[in-house]
């Protein structure tokens, strides 16, 4: 009996599915706790960056020589040059003797620092100048626009040689390579979703009683527009990691002996037929983080954009 | 074809536009950074001759005529292709960029043209198995190809290829070269090879580039096998393919006539985004690991020599490129899908 009743289109029933719909909740937590439960490569990436992340935290406890680690030549370093990996020394040594394990294992903070820095602070300039973009159109909307296709089409790797060139080597240069191309993406994502947010009644309501526009920009076009933003920044992780990683490689970033994944491979790619390990395990781990903020990310945009979760069946 | 004139031109002014911001843009870097930008410029140069080139480098920047003048004489002078003599290589800096820009140009196409089918009908055939071992097998190698460091494989593939006795070192055998009298003449090397019907140094070439074009080509071969699996689960569900199948057409022909052709056009602009962005990855594998010359060797030797002008060059030139490909990828967007023509 109740099955049937359930069964009947009831006007209770489509106001419940209806509450339903709007209670799906869009903010970033409420995406990430759904794709936790809904997707297993969500799972596999959130352990990956989880592991990266102590790693990071531990890089002093883990690393059997932290000293070495930290870029310090060793005082028998003689004796340990370009040792193949052994007990001693898991990955083997580098041409000055130093641990390459301990090296590795505190690459992962500056890989860390590096994309924390860039994605927030690209983040910031980007939320910012797109919504002023999006709410205040006109002249400042072309100008803000044309700013963001400008900063897209510079690669980074090129403003890093001319900051390399002026700034000589040092965090400072990557970062800011990065950021100076970086925030132009966040700015087109916002700009993108803002717009048709700024076109909403409700805005406009809230223009027309009087409320502020930085208050509007804030509580209506901002919450709004950030989650898809957010989702672009955690799949932009891993991405970050390798032009970063490139760019030191290339030694246009951080100076030699940092220890960055980067610069480590460059110490070694010379010596590459004679100790491929020096190079051959900090690419791994580049790899490895970037492959677990990229799991992360894609489920998230899954979450983001239904369209992408669709099941469906060939009609043949 | 009724393509609305009017967008192309639009969109070719935007981007020429965007050209002139940066070279303003990589003039203002020279100008408003710390320290004397007529040093920068001059390369910091030392002994005797320092003063003399300092102040034939401030002549050159016109240092000495208001900001909006320098700016002007600049782009002028960018646009009309001279940008001085670069201190690395004592030639006219535009005159080097271009003569590498084709080595570089020829490993990204050929990369490209080898990738890009291959990922395509890879992530076809994961849409059309959709659910079944296969399609999560292609999807995990897609997201890994797309997360791996270029310059890590081409270390360990470069290693493995020596190992093995192959001659991969460099873009040609100097030593051949000259016993076959071979002489480059666009700069595309196979080109100039078949061209000069000479097969030895055509094997050589080729054997040099497909290394490196196939790891430049492994972002790209992720991309197309996650973007083309993306996109023909939207197409192969429209109503379309299934009045298709409703009007008894040959299941291949649905696929590749009818869904597949739905996705050609978001395909094309993320291809001119990617290829785009490989130049990039193919600067920082060619020089630095296969040691071929090419951007990447210019842009190593700019930084040894601190060489400040072939920098901005470089800047400029790979900018160029990018907003080329991209209003190309958009041109032929607008040219297939009516709905970008606004």
């Amino acid at each position: 009996m109740a099955n049937i009743r359930n069964n009947k289109p009831s006007i209770s029933g489509a106001v419940k599915n209806v509450q339903k719909a709007f209670q799906t909740k869009t903010g970033f937590v409420a995406i990430t706790v759904r794709a936790w439960k809904r997707s297993s490569r969500f799972k596999i990436g959130f352990v990956i960056s989880s592991l990266i992340i102590m790693v990071g935290v531990l890089a002093p406890l883990l690393a059997p020589y932290p000293r070495d680690g930290l870029g310090y030549v060793p005082e028998d370093a003689l004796q340990k040059i370009r040792l193949s990996p052994s007990r001693d020394h898991i990955f083997g040594t580098d041409t000055r003797g130093r641990d390459i394990f301990s090296r590795v294992v505190f690459g992962v903070r500056s890989a860390l620092i590096q994309i924390f820095l860039v994605v927030s602070s690209s983040l910031l300039i980007g939320l910012f100048m797109g919504v002023i973009a999006a709410y205040y159109k006109g002249f400042i909307e072309t100008l803000i626009n044309y700013l963001i296709e400008l900063f897209m089409s510079i690669p980074a790797i090129v403003i890093a040689l001319a900051l390399r060139l002026i700034l000589g080597s040092g965090l400072l240069t990557v970062v800011l390579a990065l950021i100076i191309t970086w925030w132009s993406w966040y700015g087109r994502v916002t700009y993108i979703y803002s717009r048709s947010i700024v076109e909403m009644d409700y805005v406009l309501l809230a223009k027309l009683s009087g409320v502020s526009g930085l208050k509007i920009i804030y509580r209506h076009v901002i919450r709004n527009a950030s989650p898809p933003v957010l989702v672009q920044a955690v799949t932009d992780l891993g991405s970050v990691l390798l032009e970063a990683s490139a760019i030191n490689f290339l030694g246009l970033g951080l100076p030699p002996d940092s220890p960055e994944w980067g610069v480590i491979m460059q110490e070694g790619i010379q010596y590459l037929s004679i100790s491929p390990w020096i190079s051959v395990f900090p690419g791994i781990f580049i790899l490895v983080t970037a492959l677990g903020f990229s799991l992360i990310g894609d489920s998230l945009r899954e979450e983001v954009d239904p369209k992408l979760r669709r099941r469906w069946r060939l009609w043949f | 074809m009724p393509v609305s004139l009017n967008y192309i031109v639009k969109r070719l002014f935007w981007s020429i536009l965007v050209l002139v911001g940066v070279i303003i843009f990589s003039y203002l870097v020279i100008i408003l950074s710390p320290g004397d930008p007529a040093v920068k410029w001059a390369g910091n140069p030392r002994g005797v001759n320092a003063t003399f080139a300092i102040e034939a480098a401030r002549r050159e920047l016109g240092l000495d005529k208001p900001l909006y003048m320098q700016v002007f004489d600049f782009v002028a002078k960018v646009l009309t292709g001279d940008l001085g003599i670069s201190i690395a290589y004592k030639q006219p800096v535009f005159t080097i960029l271009y003569s590498n820009l084709a080595a570089t140009l020829e490993l990204l196409l050929c990369s490209y043209i080898i990738v890009l089918p291959i990922g395509i009908v890879l992530g076809v055939y994961s849409a059309l198995h959709r659910d079944e071992l296969i399609d999560d097998v292609l999807q995990s190698f897609g997201t890994i190809m797309a997360n791996t460091p270029a310059f890590w494989l081409a270390a360990i593939v470069f290693l493995l290829l020596v190992s093995a006795g192959s001659p991969v070192y460099g873009r040609i055998d100097t030593r051949l070269a000259l016993e076959t009298g071979f002489q480059s003449i666009t700069g595309f090397y196979l080109l100039d090879s078949i061209l000069q019907g000479n097969i030895v140094i055509f094997i050589d070439v080729l054997v040099k580039l497909i290394p490196p074009a196939l790891i430049i080509g492994v972002y790209p071969l992720g991309l197309s096998i996650r973007l083309s699996r993306t996109l023909m689960a939207e197409s192969l569900t429209e109503d379309f393919v299934r009045a298709a199948v409703a009007w008894g057409v040959k299941r291949g022909r649905i696929i590749w006539k009818y869904a597949f052709r739905a996705s050609i056009p978001p395909l094309v602009q993320v291809f001119g985004l990617a290829f785009a962005y490989s130049l990039i990855d193919a600067m920082v594998v060619e020089y630095a690991v296969f040691g071929r010359e090419g951007l990447g060797r210019l842009l190593v030797d700019a930084l040894n020599y601190s060489d400040f002008k072939l920098a901005i060059g470089l800047l400029i030139v790979v900018t160029a490129f990018y907003l080329v490909i991209n209003t190309v990828a958009d041109v032929i967007q607008a040219l297939i899908d009516p709905r970008v023509r606004l």
